[in-house]
């Protein structure tokens, strides 16, 4: 109750003060738009620029050489007629989904046991965190390496991985790239988890271990719950870099095997790079950045992000 | 997931898409990537490097303005020119393939006709052997300059491995069956394979094609008439294809094994594989990652003859040559001219030479004996010489755009993922101009 009165107090005139002006509790001590106007201006320059004259290319047919020639809905009829398109969509979720499936609940634990203060927890976090600062072609090579079916760890572990043939059937091709980007991105949302388990006010444990609550009741019944803007954000993070994931795929299957494991972001890349035809290319990239932005909206709606609802409220 | 770097990457995407198209747009006055007193020279990056050093290094003691070598890994090679070749970041000198590999940048008039250079030194042109020289001569003028060796595509093999399975080096396509057979049964995998990097799969399409139809069905295919992946002659190639997988010839991991990650080489100098179709430069590959296996236990043959075939068994395929091209905007021609004459000189076909490659300078003969291993260059040499025709490689064959279909559908019809029908409807669907 205390800690309750000194946090109120201190903040009661800002509070007062705002709601002239809106209703929102969210905006309390929230910057003007000024604030942001210098992020904008570079949003502006190196997003939303280049996004306009990508659209422009989408309509335009151009293999890298000379000068790119109208083109009208050419491309976009191939594009959206494409078997190997449509495919690559369902992989691209396919994979997103298993990232969030796996990472999820791998990095709140790893986050939640992280977010303790003994000193071996530390140690252990730090080298736990080493994956998140090799570059994902760097650990797209590694386990290249690793997972080479005649002098890798196949090789020697034929109880585990069979005839080792991991990039050679759809389903292993899969699992691979959905472990090796779990090896490199748990660490990321376990810091992301881990900073928000140490947010929550010990006071809430306190009051449950009076209340009698055993570890398993606190952890589902008060950290999960605190932990929802922090899986939100996570969550959405996932997303994104789920659907545009490409270095693993460029280096451990580059699409194969046929086009098993050609994801979107990977399909983007061989018709502009590969095929020399970047107006398709252009459109792939359109059609991704649609989904991505249709995805993430969603999901701020359905989880009730967009609100801002502060989970310290009341406290 | 990927998250760190990851949102912004769709908007980089778009942010160097965006870019190439505004500096294509005034690529016409932009300068050179290089320095004051410098041309760059652009090299597909793999073992032979260290003779394109060495010749800059040669190059730059002499010379005023100085050559600066520029490797790409080789995968990526045509990929990165092409996305720079009409920017201000261009090389001014450039490996390729020869003759289609440079056929659109010739049409956007990037290139520069080294008739010039020929007309102040004929012998740029005449030290080198007319067959090869040619192959980069595009709508009659001369644009490049055969810069490394020839390569034919041959069937390495390790002779320990094929001697304690009693084998010999196969001669006919019935030979390798049983050879096959005859491995499989020692416990090892016959024949190594980079599937993983889908064009050394292809190779086996392009010589049993020829060896079975002749060198004319590819090019009618490539001349536009579809119809010639539908003959018969087709039809039995890809059937004696599925007979060597379904043989186990290559395994079961093929598809998970790559070439340029020395995969499958290693799998043949470690005595787990027998046989390995791969280009001439498998010699340096060797060299440089086992000197001793390749120098004692690296055997090599040409590709079996297949009975009733109508394609001479003396055919080859694979490379003609690599070559170096000038860009029109290059601003040291006279130092680049120079910098070409040293492409026939007996520094270079000795240094050719010792890393097991063969050059097509009218000088090679020569220095045979000189070479890393006499034997091995003389008998390329022959092969060159008596081969009635000599097959580009097929993703070099065909437009650039059309190699990575090309590529899956091999891939696809090696692992069983589509049948026969499926490879001649992929592969006619390829572009062919």
């Amino acid at each position: 109750m205390t800690t309750q009165m000194t946090r109120v107090r201190p903040a009661a005139p800002v509070k007062e003060r705002r709601r002239t002006r809106t209703a929102n509790v969210a905006d309390v001590g929230r910057p003007g738009f000024l604030w942001a106007a210098p992020a904008t201006l570079f949003f502006a320059a190196f997003a939303v620029v280049p996004l306009i004259m990508v659209v422009v290319l989408s309509f335009m047919s151009w293999d890298g050489i000379g000068d790119p020639e109208f083109a009208g809905l050419d491309n976009w009829r191939r594009v959206l007629d494409d078997p190997v398109m449509i495919k690559s969509i369902w992989l691209s979720l396919l994979l997103t989904g298993l990232g969030v499936a796996i990472q999820t609940p791998l990095s709140i634990l790893l986050g939640v046991w992280a977010a303790g203060n003994q000193k071996n927890r530390a140690v252990l976090s730090a080298i736990y965190f080493l994956p998140l600062l090799l570059s994902a072609t760097a650990v797209a090579v590694v386990w290249g390496a690793l997972l080479d079916p005649n002098f890798g760890v196949p090789a020697e572990a034929t109880w585990l991985f069979g005839d080792g043939n991991l990039y050679g059937e759809q389903a292993s091709a899969i699992g691979v790239l959905a472990f090796v980007s779990t090896w490199q991105f748990t660490p990321f949302h376990t810091l992301i988890y881990q900073g928000a388990a140490r947010a929550i006010p010990p006071v809430l444990y306190q009051a449950a271990e009076v209340d009698g609550a055993g570890r398993y009741r606190q952890f589902f019944h008060i950290t999960l719950p605190q932990l929802r803007n922090a899986m939100i954000t996570s969550m959405i993070l996932m997303v994104v870099g789920g659907l545009t994931t490409f270095e693993t795929v460029l280096i451990l299957t580059q699409g194969g095997p046929g086009t098993d494991t050609t994801i979107s972001a990977y399909y983007m890349y061989e018709r502009a790079f590969k095929s020399f035809d970047y107006g398709v290319g252009a459109a792939i990239a359109l059609v991704l950045v649609l989904a991505a932005t249709l995805i993430s909206l969603v999901m701020v709606r359905l989880s009730g992000y967009d609100k801002m609802r502060s989970t310290t409220e009341g406290l | 997931m990927k998250t760190r770097r990851r949102m912004p990457r769709i908007l980089a995407g778009g942010v160097a898409l965006g870019l190439t198209l505004t500096l294509a747009a005034c690529g016409d006055d932009g300068g050179s990537a290089s320095g004051e007193n410098e041309f760059t020279v652009l090299v597909y990056g793999d073992a032979t490097n260290k003779v394109e050093k060495k010749l800059v290094d040669e190059f730059n003691k002499t010379s005023e303005v100085k050559a600066r070598l520029d490797t790409i890994p080789g995968a990526d090679y045509q990929q990165k020119l092409q996305t720079i070749i009409s920017t201000p970041q261009a090389p001014d000198v450039f490996f390729h393939w020869g003759g289609g590999s440079i056929k659109p940048f010739v049409d956007a008039d990037l290139l520069l006709p080294l008739d010039d250079f020929i007309k102040k030194d004929p012998g740029l042109k005449d030290n080198f052997l007319p067959s090869v020289f040619d192959a980069s001569v595009v709508d009659g003028k001369a644009y490049g300059v055969p810069m490394r060796g020839t390569q034919p595509v041959m069937l390495f093999h390790n002779k320990k491995v094929l001697a304690d399975a009693g084998v010999e080096p196969p001669e006919t396509w019935d030979d390798l069956l049983a050879a096959v057979a005859e491995l499989k049964d020692a416990g090892v995998t016959p024949i190594a394979l980079g599937g993983g990097d889908m064009w050394p799969t292809q190779m086996w399409f392009q010589y049993l094609y020829d060896r079975i139809a002749g060198p004319e069905l590819f090019q009618q295919a490539l001349d536009g008439d579809k119809e010639a992946w539908a003959s018969e002659d087709s039809r039995r190639a890809l059937g004696m294809i599925r007979e060597l997988v379904d043989a186990g010839a290559f395994g079961d991991t093929y598809d998970s094994v790559k070439f340029t990650n020395n995969g499958s080489p290693q799998l043949v100098a470690s005595g787990k594989a027998g046989f390995e179709l791969m280009g001439s430069w498998y010699y340096s590959t060797q060299q440089s990652l086992n000197e001793e296996f390749a120098a004692e236990d690296l055997g090599y043959s040409a590709f079996p003859s297949v009975d009733g075939g109508k394609g001479d068994p003396a055919n080859l395929a694979g490379n003609t040559n690599n070559y170096y091209s000038v860009m029109k905007k290059a601003e040291h021609p006279e130092a680049i001219a120079e910098f070409l004459k040293l492409m026939y000189s007996d520094q270079f076909v000795k240094d050719q030479l010792s890393i097991g490659n063969l050059p097509t300078t009218a000088n090679t003969p020569d220095f045979l004996d000189q070479a890393a291993s006499p034997e091995y260059s003389k008998y390329q040499y022959d092969l060159v010489e008596k081969a009635p025709h000599f097959q580009l490689s097929w993703d070099q064959a065909y437009p650039q755009s059309a190699a990575t279909d090309m590529h899956k559908a091999v891939q696809q019809f090696f692992n069983g993922g589509i049948d026969e029908d499926g490879f001649i409807s992929a592969m006619q669907a390829l572009p062919t101009s």
